[in-house]
């Protein structure tokens, strides 16, 4: 049924894979390791994204992906995997399937806003106008984020100019910004894979780009932490702050709209574990909401396919989907290394050097074809003074004195509550932090509130690389000249060092 | 083995019996897109030559992937540029008369896009090649030779005449006769005749351009207007008027196509033909090539261009319209469409009378009339095929095998970009899509080459406003086109501050003995600071540039032209303005990067390989837009 070629050479690895319809070639690598893959004849995708015959695309970053072919294809394999191998057992008829439901959900809503009617025949009553609007739920390793990149660039590679919001909730995943990040993006072309770093392409930079997913604009707040558990409330509010921006983004553009959104979750929506449970039940009700969502995908996980049928199966379509077979178990460990590729490639930019044997330039990262050009980034190094920046932590007991803390406050705050964090005490927990650098506040003061803050976006975001305390000065690593003076930044859980 | 893959699918190309050049749509068959120009080594000319001329022989249509691939290669063995030269002056000369257009217009899509070296090494040979073809080729090709030499006016990256003003003017004089004005200066001092042909063709081409702008934003309604106008002039060019008002009509259209080209990034100078016609010249200066530039006296000059020519046109109006201009503020010499026609009305030149009605009333006629739409067929047609599916979202119908899915991804797209894999439909709209996207990868690339040696960065994300209001580039449609939107607030800022930077930096070096004398801006009045340069063991006023023998600062300075040429381009009721597509970041010279203080590290390290990865240090009164340029401290550390 499938062979393999394999044509070895001492030091280069290089061997031809040929697929038979509807498999995939399945790869996991190691830390430090890169592979190129070519697609030598027939056609064939990468969670969606359609692969350019002949030319060799490269991963790395410890990348765990598949090579999916619909009509058969043969693709040349140079680099080293740690794990490799085909399989003809694919959950993809199924997300194709859905995919096409979606599309008539957009097509519909679409003859709706241009005023064209729909013959009786030609579809089903009950499914109304409305634009698909789905909500991704699933445990640990149920591979979530890649079903909501199939649909976003099944989607996108309709030809019919669908703009679909992806929309990421899941703050361990950070999505176009760094880790601790929700945020919101127009997808205009396939997203492309190449590195856990940049799972779900990049935000813009200002290098030139050939795939407009690697130069998103996303809406983003920042959480700060990875897990959901440590401030529900802050990701309730900043959830519905998502929704509420995405809905007047929509009310301006008509046609936009149609195309709908996908929400991608974390797993501990999905966690059963009692402690969390109320929380978990609270998020997905957030986001239902917030983002007026009408179809809940399941992927693999019976028991919370059945809860949602009981509590929203009544008002929206909710449907349980298999997962892939290909998922592959993460631990802790290399989440944590993947928060510092992303990190390191929100700053640096990352370049990766092609597997032996494969001539050195031809290739493609992520999409883009001269990534020693463009994908190199040069951050900057700035020194401030501690009143250039007000530096705020979210509803936690902080090392902050009493006179910063609002008056006839106590020690134990409440969770949403903004509190000043004092750069010149030890153990302001600022050296090595990531910090977000929010939005200016309304010009207007009288528009302005106590807990504004919790709802400006973030503009970017900075680490802090050296605290001088005797001269109140810190050292900032900042992702592009701007200044810094007078602006509000949020610290949180995440630390980076270089 | 080809040096180049994917090119032999191009040597079956069928040639179409007629309509090569010609306004009819191309035959519908479709052209690969041009394979990217893989980085082969080619250490023999000669080989080098065989295999460009091998490529140039595929090259017998008017086909833009061809021609583009052409031009990339020729970009990227520039240091075989005579070898280049040589094999399409061959080419030209031996093709039959029906094949040459197509050379042409690669001679001309490498002269304006690489510029240096390729326009000096044309320009020895351009002006005989240019005449003998002419004298061969039929009508239809020779109004479409004519179309492009008009745009070789302003084509060079200063806006001057691509291959000098020697050989334009001599092209000119030969197709046209007579003393033939060189461009809007010069049409003040001009007395000898003008022929109504070359009135009529320079007519075809601004109307060309509008047409094609119309075609882009069909809303516009102030381009029909112009269309209109333009229409009528034409009917009365035909009939014939008198000299003086061909000069007149002449100089108004060069004065509009001249300054305000339309917008740079809109690819609609293409238009929807899959074919190359050869770009109005600003098309060739957004993504014209970095070096020329640096031979160029620093960017003011280039400011001042715009400037220059809304006086000349003032003048000129004055001198064609003296019953009509009353007043001499610059709002009445706005070098309108209407305000031709409207100008030849009041001098009694055109008499409002049933000519110029009847030929207002046919040019409505000629108004788009709306078809079906094709985009709204496509729809359509999109609809049916997936409501013709029947499937609804549950568990039990998703989990039901249905082939349909490669026919929506696949078959149904059966245009492929071969850099990226993205598909098109085969219909009109798709085509055209093709097309920007194509332009889209040409223009990546190019700005992927041209950065060399500037770092990249991070974007600041961009404002809730911006991206709430969906209209920053990436909403329906438009995000496609260009990989990045430019528009955002945060981006246009960013550029805003480096631009400032590099102003500050520029400095006039003090004439020997004045190191003392205080001087100061004429436009703000405040004392130019002066300042020693160590390496160049010279005394220097910074933020300083030097015009018409008077010091300003570079800032005052560039502001001033800014609001002037932005003044013109306004009352141009144009898009984009020509100052946007030329930075002073592009213009200022290497010295003056070299001298800020800032800067200065960022420069010591020319190659992105080097400034990869490396942070670039700078103190925060740097970052912070470079507000106390040149003050105490700084001053200091250099001296010392």
């Amino acid at each position: 049924m499938m062979t393999m070629d394999t044509s070895e050479n001492v030091s280069v690895h290089t061997r031809q894979w040929t697929l038979q319809p509807e498999s995939e070639y399945r790869f996991e690598l190691d830390p430090n390791t890169t592979l190129a893959i070519k697609l030598v004849s027939g056609h064939a995708e990468i969670f969606g994204a359609e692969l350019a015959e002949g030319k060799a695309y490269i991963f790395g970053q410890e990348c765990k992906a598949a090579v999916f072919t619909w009509q058969g294809c043969t693709i040349e394999v140079t680099g080293h995997p740690s794990v490799e191998y085909l399989s003809d057992e694919t959950p993809m008829s199924i997300y194709a399937n859905v995919h096409l439901a979606l599309e008539q959900m957009r097509v519909r809503a679409l003859a709706a806003v241009d005023g064209s009617p729909i013959p009786e025949d030609e579809g089903d009553d009950a499914i109304g106008i409305d634009p698909p609007r789905v909500l991704v739920l699933g445990p640990e390793n149920s591979g979530k984020t890649s079903v909501c990149k199939i649909l976003t660039n099944y989607a996108v590679r309709a030809g019919q100019d669908w703009v679909p919001i992806y929309v990421n909730v899941d703050p361990s995943e950070g999505g176009w910004a760094v880790p601790g990040a929700v945020s919101a993006a127009p997808i205009t072309a396939p997203i492309q894979t190449s590195t856990p770093a940049a799972t779900l392409g990049s935000a813009a930079t200002s290098a030139p780009n050939h795939v407009s997913s690697n130069a998103l604009l996303p809406l983003s707040y920042w959480y700060g932490h990875a897990e959901m558990r440590r401030n529900p409330l802050l990701m309730d509010r900043l959830i519905r702050n998502l929704g509420e921006n995405i809905r007047d983004r929509y009310e301006n553009d008509a046609e936009g709209r149609c195309a709908g959104l996908i929400v991608d979750t974390p797993s501990s929506f999905a966690a059963s574990s009692s402690s969390s449970n109320d929380h978990r039940l609270t998020m997905i009700k957030a986001c239902v909401d917030a983002f007026q969502i009408n179809v809940i995908l399941v992927v693999g996980h019976e028991k919370l396919n059945v809860e949602m049928q009981r509590t929203y199966g009544n008002r929206m379509a909710v449907l349980k989907i298999a997962k892939s077979g290909g998922v592959v178990e993460l631990d802790a460990a290399y989440r944590e290394r993947v928060h510092k590729y992303q990190l390191h490639t929100y700053f640096y930019g990352h370049v990766m050097q092609p597997p032996p044997g494969l001539p050195s330039k031809a290739y493609v990262q992520g999409g883009e074809q001269t990534p020693d050009q463009t994908m190199h980034l040069s951050p900057l190094s700035a020194s401030v003074n501690f009143g250039d920046i007000v530096i705020y932590r979210i509803g936690e007991e902080t090392m902050a004195p009493s006179s910063a803390l609002p008056i006839g406050a106590a020690r134990v705050v409440s969770e949403m509550q903004p509190l000043v964090v004092e750069p010149a005490i030890g153990g302001s927990g600022l050296y090595n932090a990531i910090l977000a650098i929010l939005a200016p506040p309304n010009p207007d003061e009288s528009e302005r509130y106590d807990e504004e803050i919790l709802d400006l976006p973030a503009v970017g975001f900075v680490a802090i690389t050296a605290l001088d305390i005797p001269n109140r000065r810190m050292t900032v690593l900042s992702p592009s000249p701007g200044s810094l003076i007078g602006r509000t930044a949020i610290v949180g859980s995440f630390e980076w060092q270089e | 083995m080809s040096l180049y893959p994917q090119t032999t699918t191009y040597t079956q190309m069928p040639y179409p019996a007629q309509g090569y050049g010609a306004a009819v749509p191309p035959q519908p068959s479709y052209y690969p897109p041009p394979p990217a120009p893989q980085p082969v080594f080619h250490l023999d000319p000669n080989m080098f030559r065989r295999d460009y001329m091998t490529r140039l022989a595929n090259l017998t249509v008017n086909s833009r992937p061809i021609i583009q691939t052409l031009s990339l290669i020729a970009q990227d063995y520039s240091r075989y540029a005579d070898v280049v030269v040589q094999c399409i002056e061959q080419h030209i000369r031996r093709v039959p008369p029906w094949m040459k257009l197509p050379s042409f217009y690669l001679l001309d899509a490498i002269s304006k896009n690489v510029y240096d070296p390729y326009a000096r090494h044309f320009t020895p040979i351009v002006v005989r090649l240019f005449l003998d073809t002419y004298e061969v080729v039929d009508q239809q090709t020779r109004s479409k030779m004519e179309e492009m030499l008009l745009t070789w006016r302003t084509a060079s990256p200063t806006g001057r005449e691509l291959f000098g003003v020697v050989s334009q003017l001599a092209i000119e004089r030969h197709i046209w006769g007579g003393d033939s004005t060189q461009n809007a200066q010069s049409g003040s001092r001009d007395s000898g005749s003008i022929s109504q042909a070359q009135v009529l063709s320079e007519l075809e081409f601004v109307l060309g351009q509008k047409e094609r702008l119309l075609l882009s934003s069909p809303h516009d309604d102030l381009t029909k207007h112009h269309i209109g106008i333009l229409q009528q002039l034409r009917g009365m060019v035909q009939v014939g008027v008198p000299q003086r008002d061909l000069q007149a009509i002449l100089t108004q259209l060069r004065a509009l196509t001249t300054p305000s080209p339309p917008p740079a990034p809109a690819p609609q100078p293409y238009g929807a033909l899959p074919s190359y016609s050869p770009p109005p010249s600003i098309t060739g200066r957004v993504i014209a090539p970095q070096p020329p530039y640096q031979s160029q006296p620093a960017y003011p000059v280039n400011y001042e261009q715009p400037k220059q020519e809304a006086m000349d046109i003032s003048r000129f109006l004055h001198a064609a319209a003296p019953v009509a201009s009353t007043s001499t503020t610059p709002s009445v010499s706005m070098p309108d469409i209407s305000g031709i026609f409207s100008a030849l009305l009041k001098a009694g030149v055109v008499s409002a009378s049933s000519t110029s009605t009847g030929a207002g009333a046919s040019s409505k006629h000629e108004e788009p009339n709306e078809p079906a739409d094709p985009e709204r067929q496509a729809r359509r047609a999109y609809r049916k095929l997936i409501l013709s599916t029947k499937i609804k979202l549950t568990s039990s119908d998703v989990t039901r095998q249905r082939p349909r899915i490669t026919d929506i991804l696949y078959d149904r797209l059966p245009t492929q970009c071969k850099q990226c894999g993205y598909r098109f439909s085969d219909n009109s709209v798709g085509k055209k899509l093709f097309e920007e996207h194509l332009d889209m990868h040409f223009r990546q690339n190019r700005k992927a080459t041209q950065a060399v040696g500037r770092g990249h960065s991070r974007s600041w994300f961009v404002s809730l406003e911006d991206w709430v209001s969906a209209d920053s580039g990436d909403s329906k449609g438009k995000g496609r086109a260009d990989g990045r939107t430019v528009s955002s607030k945060a981006v246009a800022a960013e550029e805003a501050a480096k631009r400032e930077a590099e102003l500050r930096a520029m400095f006039v070096v003090v004439p020997p003995g004045d190191e003392a004398k205080a001087i100061s801006c004429p436009i703000c009045k405040e004392p130019l600071k002066s300042e020693f340069l160590e390496d160049d063991e010279e005394w220097v006023w910074r933020n300083a540039v030097k015009k018409d023998d008077r010091i300003y600062h570079a800032t005052c300075h560039a502001e001033a032209i800014a609001s002037k040429s932005n003044l013109a381009v306004r009352l141009l009721g144009e898009g984009t303005s020509r100052s946007r597509s030329k930075t002073p970041e592009k213009a200022t010279p290497p010295r003056a990067h070299a001298t800020s203080n800032g800067e200065l590290r960022q420069s010591e390290t020319p190659t992105p390989s080097k400034l990869a990865g490396m942070k670039r240090k700078a103190e925060d009164d740097h970052a912070t837009a470079v507000k106390h340029e040149g003050d105490g401290p700084q001053a200091k550390r250099v001296a010392t």
